[in-house]
């Protein structure tokens, strides 16, 4: 099993409905939380969380597009987050999620530096790592009906701009979509394998619109008299 | 090095009994459903339900940090009084007891209901209970009363329902399904926010092109398939040229204008003549056409009809008339219209613009969508399938907030209509109660209000003539906000923005009390907010305040509670009860009716209550009629109560699901005693889906037609005719011009604005604020935009989105910084002719060169919202609004920065200039005192539920 | 990065230590296996490898006290087989009691072959936990300024001159003029010198093949529609208006790099330099000549943790690592 998100940058629009949704679901579940905000309500706010959106500009005026970027763990396969781990806290299931196990965790941020996408964040609070856990309480959850077994960050994207689902699985929804749209991996070339996948956004459309009318005579007279054909015929 | 596979046992919950409930969000006006899990009676986690019609189970990060706001430092907790001798402003309050407020607030309205009752006003920032405000005040009997719709998008509104029976946002929604070609202008993240998401989301997944025309990049716009960087203000002007295309081409939907719009209506061409510009009617006051079928006039149109389009013809007592759209096509197809005549002023090339215009010809006439549904028109002739022009359009504020915004929204639509593409498959289509007649058949309340009455009738409506204008018999305003008055006829939904600057200066006349509910007048939501904050202390000769009295109804701790006399504290969305109603702003979806309810989730923590408690308490205690059964005694024992049991019409009340006294109707039927546990067992919400035949073409829909008359969406059945030439604003036209045949403006300046701007056939015109030497001395377009994270200054308590938003910057495009030696982060001065701010610059590519922009309210006071005095919402973020008047410029009479058809307030009118600031000139300014400390804030936040 | 102070003192004293106590290891080997006499009293030997020794407890203290956890500290050696910390752990671990023995068995006159033996293993051991500890960062992918062999070799050396330094600084302390150790010290710190100008050297022209547009996906098509070549990309908003633990971790402000390498070549490697050269033989000048190269080295790795660039600064501003 390889579970994963796909996130499609082509419906993206930096809402971080996504962010927020983790952020909830994930203060009060057992397995990381609480996430800690720091000073929440004074003069340098700042906080725990396990998925952010970042917001990038490509090109320049006009011919600019914005790209919103939600980032968090991808869940690689080569995970070097787990094999600099020293206390075996940090540790990647069968089903493909990697989790920090908080009673383990010493808080030496070696794994952060070992992630080269920022996908762990220091607790100072309880001194440990914490990181995206793909939901692991929800995915698993027999409890919950099978519709909601999903990342919380999944459910509440307003775009549908991410996916979950198992990559070692060639018909889920994930492995097609990343097949379809060509989703790609980040900076791949440092042969972490990243198992999530970002969709490019998609070629706009073509419109081929008709050719302009070719009668000489004026436009009135023209509209006139189409429309006396239309309305007639 | 393989990376080891290891599984370990999860850590637990501990067992907590845990349910679930559903309400609806009140982050935004989206109204999402949202399913809300509590763990031993505690907020667990809050998502959208997924059964719901409007979010189909998404939440935005709005609604995604519910629990933060509930779990706010900033709410209010117990009435407050102005301690004695504190200053208004300085936040100075005393607690006191519900009782003794709410004794306060009724003596105090007994005696102006006693006496006159237009002493009151009362305006509402959140207009999501309109439908009872509205009905408080109208039972109260003062005409002061209005949501916030005129500072917001009235224009949207009015222009809609003066020209297609729905519109833009409240009223309306794209067919996403289905629309083949999606063009949305001046929209970031705006209403209705989670729809519009689900729906760019369905259009891409099925191939549909998205356009964005909007200055700004972000948002919505950062995914548009093409970016069309308007200049702000030009929009009407690019709508028109693009009509001109079609025009020229000939790409227009002949049949949908002869038979659903009044294309073929002859207007009377009598210059001079008190109806000149009128529409020709016969005996029987129908619009005459010239019918081709009969070779003759005639005012009885059938489905057999064939009326000319185009054409003059002779009237039978001999005058002249051109068709409507003869006349539309006069002006439109004018040079002056041309692509290559507007391109410079929207800063869009001609060819982009043809393209677009030819781009949507194609879809709409040459991808046509047919569906296989069997509907009947309103002439009742039988069609056996559904025509859809797959050309959808959606605009907001970026074209609303102007003061040309009505009439560019009139020009959108009448691409709508020129396309054939309203209400088809694929098309902007009419959310129920819409669509309805046009304009809908209310007029706002114009006698006086008398004293112990309620007034004549609701306090908002649509006027069609200058008889229906809410003035006395010296034509000055009725209305403290000169709403309906020769300054602002069509104010369909007040102005808000101008209540205090009116009141103050005793203009069109002083008022005694002002209630606020939600409305944060002393911060984002006035213009030139140092002034107003001054003009809500401002005293009289004797040294009594000008506003004798503000009541500040509220959930949180905004500016404008230090402003208030008596602060009556509300609850928060979790905590009460609310109908989201039919008769309000309706949350239906094209293909459902829909309404939906709150319910009081968490229990009440301290000493307050909500807000329409309060309103069914005064209104009892004071006796409304509404309010009170024949023998004087108490009608309805609280809101719910009132909820279930008042009735508009015969079997129309404020909630229409399970109705009936066995709870088995649907939108018509008595009261059902158990309707608040019939909503609460079905997840807060009611929607009524319409059967195919009744979704289509609604405005000539013979049974969609019969069903709203029954549901009492509308009283006749009779075809919703859309307008291109518009006979109100011609009527209003003509008394600019003296020749109405009726009530007349007095003000010769009111006199010029009606002959200028009254105008039947949508046209452009440069912002009225704009003066000769802008362009030299105030260049640049100075906007906001909406953030996704927050909404107007609602959103910076909440602990956990302002992490990510908690300051503003003033974007602009990278070359124009450069242009001004500004790099980022730079501190700036931002000027316009009202005043000056500081703040700091980011640039960026993605913004039209010539205009500037922030995001909307994330500036704050220091110390409002229970956050530290040096947070950085007030100490580096800011507002634009300082730099805004609520005045035209110019010597003379005040006259309101606002369209001058509907009041809408002008804000992206604003022009400034940007400098560089010497060094040392660092920080937010201007600053104001701050707020007395609400109490200790925690250092650090662990929230869990254990 | 973020240099942790914490971290550079355990680095720094430890690196000191272990080179010391190496280079006293070695001395000892040789002077037994060879048969000739150490300079200097032999319980002056032991006391400076005493000193060593504290410096390494010192440096590891140091070490725990960068945990934000530490209560879990004691499970550090648990992923031996993977992670150069968990090996770092293992070995100073070993080190400690070894290192310890070993001066304890010095300061006992214990027997020849149990002191050899005792001084082999602290010889081969105090390397390898220099090695491991520099392997913690060169190990690191992302962080191309570390991702090198050069990281190490670096960490050895100065180690080693460091350690030698403070031998010799302990020697002529006492008054012993031990010009031969002092001119293997003052090898070692030329051979260290030339390793970090080449290291600074290799900084300069690595400037990150790995830009922000590789980071998001430029190339696989994030861009304005029907543009054709790699397009610029730049950070329009970070996603959040303060601070994170990623950029106060990682998004450090690049200021002060060329006073601190001055720091360090005048403090570390010059004045020790001029020192050792100088033959100076009183208690004074052997602190200050030790301190200024324990400064100058607090410098030396407060760059090599500022100038290192981590990947997850492009997707918060840099335009290349």
């Amino acid at each position: 099993m390889k579970l994963g998100l796909v996130v499609d940058l082509d419906t993206c629009v930096g809402c971080h409905a996504c962010a927020t949704a983790c952020k909830e679901w994930n203060g009060a579940s057992a397995i990381s939380g609480p996430l800690s905000d720091y000073d929440p309500y004074g003069s340098d706010p700042s906080g725990v969380w396990l998925n952010r959106v970042r917001h990038y500009e490509v090109g320049a005026y006009p011919d600019v597009k914005t790209v919103n970027f939600p980032m968090s763990c991808l869940h690689c396969e080569d995970a070097a987050c787990v094999t600099v781990c020293p206390t075996g806290a940090s540790y990647k299931r069968d089903d493909g999620i990697v989790l920090v196990d908080q009673d383990r965790c010493m808080g030496c941020n070696l794994c952060a530096w070992a992630c080269p996408y920022g996908a762990r964040e220091l607790d100072t609070a309880s001194g440990t790592m914490k990181k995206c856990t793909l939901c692991v309480d929800r995915v698993h959850d027999v409890a919950l009906p099978e519709e909601e077994r999903q990342p919380a960050c999944v459910l509440a994207c307003p775009t549908h701009a991410r996916h979950f689902g198992d990559f070692d699985d060639p018909a889920s929804k994930v492995s097609t979509l990343s097949a379809e749209r060509g989703g790609f991996a980040l900076l791949d070339e440092l042969g972490y394998r990243p198992v999530n996948r970002y969709l490019p956004p998609r070629a706009p459309p073509t419109v081929v619109p008709d050719p302009p009318p070719a009668e000489e005579r004026g436009a009135l007279h023209r509209l006139i008299a189409r429309a006396k054909a239309v309305l007639a015929g | 090095m393989p990376v080891p596979i290891e599984n370990r046992p999860l850590p637990q919950a501990p067992a907590a009994e845990r349910r679930t409930e559903y309400s609806t969000c009140y982050m935004c006006a989206c109204r999402c459903g949202i399913q809300i899990t509590l763990e031993n009676d505690q907020l667990r986690f809050i998502q959208g339900n997924r059964n719901h019609p409007v979010n189909q189970g998404v939440l935005c990060a709005k609604g995604s940090a519910g629990i933060m706001k509930q779990l706010s430092p900033a709410k209010l907790r117990k009435p407050l009084r102005r301690k004695p001798g504190a200053e208004r402003g300085s936040g100075e309050f005393e607690e006191i007891e519900w009782d003794e407020a709410l004794s306060i607030v009724e003596a105090r309205l007994r005696k102006i209901r006693a006496t006159d009752p237009k002493q009151l006003a009362f305006f509402t920032g959140r207009d999501q209970m309109q439908a009872l405000s509205g009905l408080w005040a109208q039972q109260f009997g003062t005409p002061n009363w209005a949501a916030h719709g005129g500072f917001c998008s009235v224009n949207m509104a009015a222009a809609g329902l003066y020209s297609i029976g729905y519109s833009f946002w409240e009223f309306g929604a794209p067919d996403w399904d289905r629309a083949k070609y999606f063009v949305l202008w001046g929209v970031a993240e705006d209403h209705s926010s989670n729809p519009i998401k689900i729906g760019l989301d369905k259009l891409k997944r099925h191939g549909a092109k998205f356009v964005s025309i909007n200055p700004v990049r972000t948002g919505y716009s950062a995914i548009a398939d093409e970016w069309v960087p308007v200049r702000p203000g030009s929009d009407g002007l690019l709508a028109l040229a693009i009509v001109n295309v079609l025009l020229n081409d000939g790409t227009i939907d002949f049949e949908f204008l002869a038979r659903y719009t009044n294309a073929p209506w002859l207007v009377i061409q009598a210059p001079g003549a008190a109806d000149d510009g009128l529409f020709a009617r016969d005996h029987e006051n129908r619009p005459l056409v010239f019918d081709d079928a009969i070779g003759d006039l005639t005012g009885a149109v059938t489905f057999d009809t064939r009326p000319a389009l185009f054409g003059e013809y002779t009237l039978p007592d001999g005058r002249r008339a051109k068709t409507s759209l003869a006349l539309a096509a006069d002006r439109y197809l004018d040079a002056a219209y041309a692509p290559e005549a507007v391109a410079e002023r929207c800063g869009v090339p001609a060819d982009t613009i043809r393209r677009i215009a030819r781009e949507m010809a194609h879809v709409a006439f040459h991808e046509t969508i047919t569906l296989d549904v069997s509907w009947t028109d309103v002439w009742g002739r039988v069609h056996d399938k559904v025509v859809g022009r797959p050309v959808a359009m959606y605009a907001m504020r970026g074209v609303s907030a102007h003061s040309n915004g009505f009439h560019t929204c009139r020009a959108l639509h009448l691409i709508q209509m020129l396309l054939g593409a309203l209400d088809g498959p694929g098309n902007f289509r009419a959310r129920a109660p819409f669509p309805k007649p046009i304009p809908p058949k209310q007029l706002p309340a114009i006698s006086p209000a008398h004293a112990n009455a309620p007034l004549g009738g609701s306090p908002l409506g649509f006027p069609t003539r200058p008889e229906d204008l809410a003035v006395d018999a010296e034509g000055r305003p009725l209305r403290v906000d000169k709403a309906y008055s020769w300054e602002s006829p069509l104010a369909a939904h007040g102005l808000m923005h101008m209540v205090i600057a009116n009141a103050v200066a005793g203009d069109p006349y002083p008022i005694d009390t002002l209630i606020l509910f939600m409305a944060n007048m002393a911060w984002n939501s006035s213009m030139n907010t140092a002034g107003t904050r001054d003009l809500l202390r401002e005293k009289d000769a004797s040294g009594a305040y000008k506003i004798p009295f503000i009541v500040v109804a509220d959930a949180f701790w905004s500016e404008t509670v230090a402003f208030a006399d008596l602060v009556l504290p509300d609850t928060t969305y979790l905590e009460r009860f609310d109908a989201i109603s039919l008769l309000d702003r309706p949350i239906s979806e094209p293909d459902a009716v829909a309404d939906a309810i709150r319910h009081p989730i968490v229990a009440l923590d301290r000493d307050v209550r909500p807000w329409q408690e309060v309103l069914v308490e005064l209104a009892s205690r004071l006796q409304f009629s509404a309010f009170v059964k024949p023998d004087g005694s108490r009608k309805f024992h609280d809101y719910c109560d009132f909820i279930v049991r008042y009735e508009r019409a015969p079997g129309i009340g404020f909630l229409a699901g399970w109705r009936g006294v066995e709870g088995d109707r649907a939108l018509v039927g008595a009261p059902n005693p158990r309707q608040w546990d019939a909503y609460i067992a079905n997840q807060s919400f009611f929607a009524f889906h319409l059967p195919d035949a009744l979704k289509w073409n609604r405005f000539a829909n013979r049974r969609y037609l019969e069903f709203a008359k029954k549901a009492g969406f509308i009283t006749d059945i009779e075809p919703i005719v859309m307008q291109i030439w518009s006979e109100p604003l011609q009527k209003f036209r003509l008394a600019g011009e003296g020749r109405y045949a009726g009530p007349r403006p007095p003000d010769p300046d009111d006199a010029a604005r009606l002959a200028k701007y009254f105008d039947p056939l949508p046209f452009w015109y440069p912002p009225l604020e704009l003066q000769p030497t802008d362009d030299a001395v105030y260049p640049l377009h100075a906007l906001t935009q909406r953030p996704m994270v927050m909404y107007h200054s609602w959103d910076s308590q909440n602990a956990w989105l302002r992490q990510i938003l908690a300051e503003n910057f003033l974007y602009m495009n990278a070359g124009t910084a450069a242009a001004l030696g500004l790099a980022d982060d730079d501190w700036a001065w931002v000027e316009s002719r009202r005043g000056k701010l500081r703040c700091r610059i980011r640039t960026m590519e993605g913004c039209e060169p010539n205009t500037v922009w922030t995001w909307n309210a994330v500036g704050k006071q220091r110390g409002a919202w229970a956050l530290a005095p040096d947070a950085p919402e007030a100490t580096t973020g800011f507002l634009l609004n300082h730099l805004i008047s609520e005045h035209l410029p110019g010597a003379g009479r005040r006259i309101t920065n606002s369209d001058p058809v509907t009041g809408q307030a002008a804000w992206f009118d604003l022009r400034v200039s940007v400098t560089k600031c010497q060094a040392g000139e660092t920080g937010a300014w201007p600053t104001f005192e701050p707020l007395p400390s609400t109490g200790a804030r925690p250092l650090v936040l662990r929230w869990s539920t254990t | 990065m973020h240099a942790a102070f914490s971290v550079l003192a355990f680095t720094v004293l430890s690196g000191a230590g272990l080179g010391a106590l190496a280079l006293i290891a070695l001395a000892d080997i040789v002077a037994t296996v060879g048969g000739v006499e150490l300079p200097a009293m032999p319980a002056l030997w032991t006391r400076t490898a005493a000193l060593a020794l504290m410096l390494v407890v010192i440096g590891l203290c140091s070490s725990v006290l960068h945990l934000a956890n530490p209560r879990n500290a004691w499970r550090s050696a648990a992923r031996f087989r993977t992670s150069w910390l968990s090996r770092e752990a293992v070995f100073s671990i070993a080190f400690l009691a070894v290192a310890a023995a070993y001066v304890a068995a010095r300061h006992f006159a214990a027997a020849a072959p149990l002191l050899l033996a005792l001084a082999a293993v602290t010889l081969v051991l105090a390397p390898v936990v220099i090695y491991c500890t520099a392997m913690i960062y060169a190990s690191l992918k992302p962080i191309r300024a570390w991702h090198t062999a050069r990281v190490p070799l670096a960490y050895l050396m100065l180690g080693f001159a460091s350690g030698a330094l403070l031998v010799v600084a302990t020697l002529r302390a006492y008054g012993e003029p031990v010009t031969g150790l002092a001119l293997i010290a003052a090898v070692l710190l030329a051979g260290a010198a030339l390793v970090k100008l080449e290291y600074f050297h290799f900084l300069a022209g690595s400037e990150g093949s790995v830009t922000i547009g590789r980071a998001i996906g430029v190339p696989q098509g994030v861009g304005p529609p029907g543009a054709t070549s790699v397009m610029a990309a730049r950070l329009l908003d970070a996603g959040h208006s303060r601070g994170t633990f990623l950029t106060r971790e990682f998004v450090n402000p690049r200021r002060h790099i060329r006073p601190m390498r001055w720091l360090f070549w005048v403090a570390s490697i010059a004045l020790p330099l001029l020192w050792l050269v100088a033959g100076l033989s009183e208690w004074r000048g052997a602190a200050a000549a030790f301190t200024a190269c324990i400064a100058g080295l607090f410098a030396e790795r407060w760059l090599f943790f500022v100038e290192a660039r981590h990947t997850v600064r492009l997707y918060h501003g840099d335009q290349r690592t």
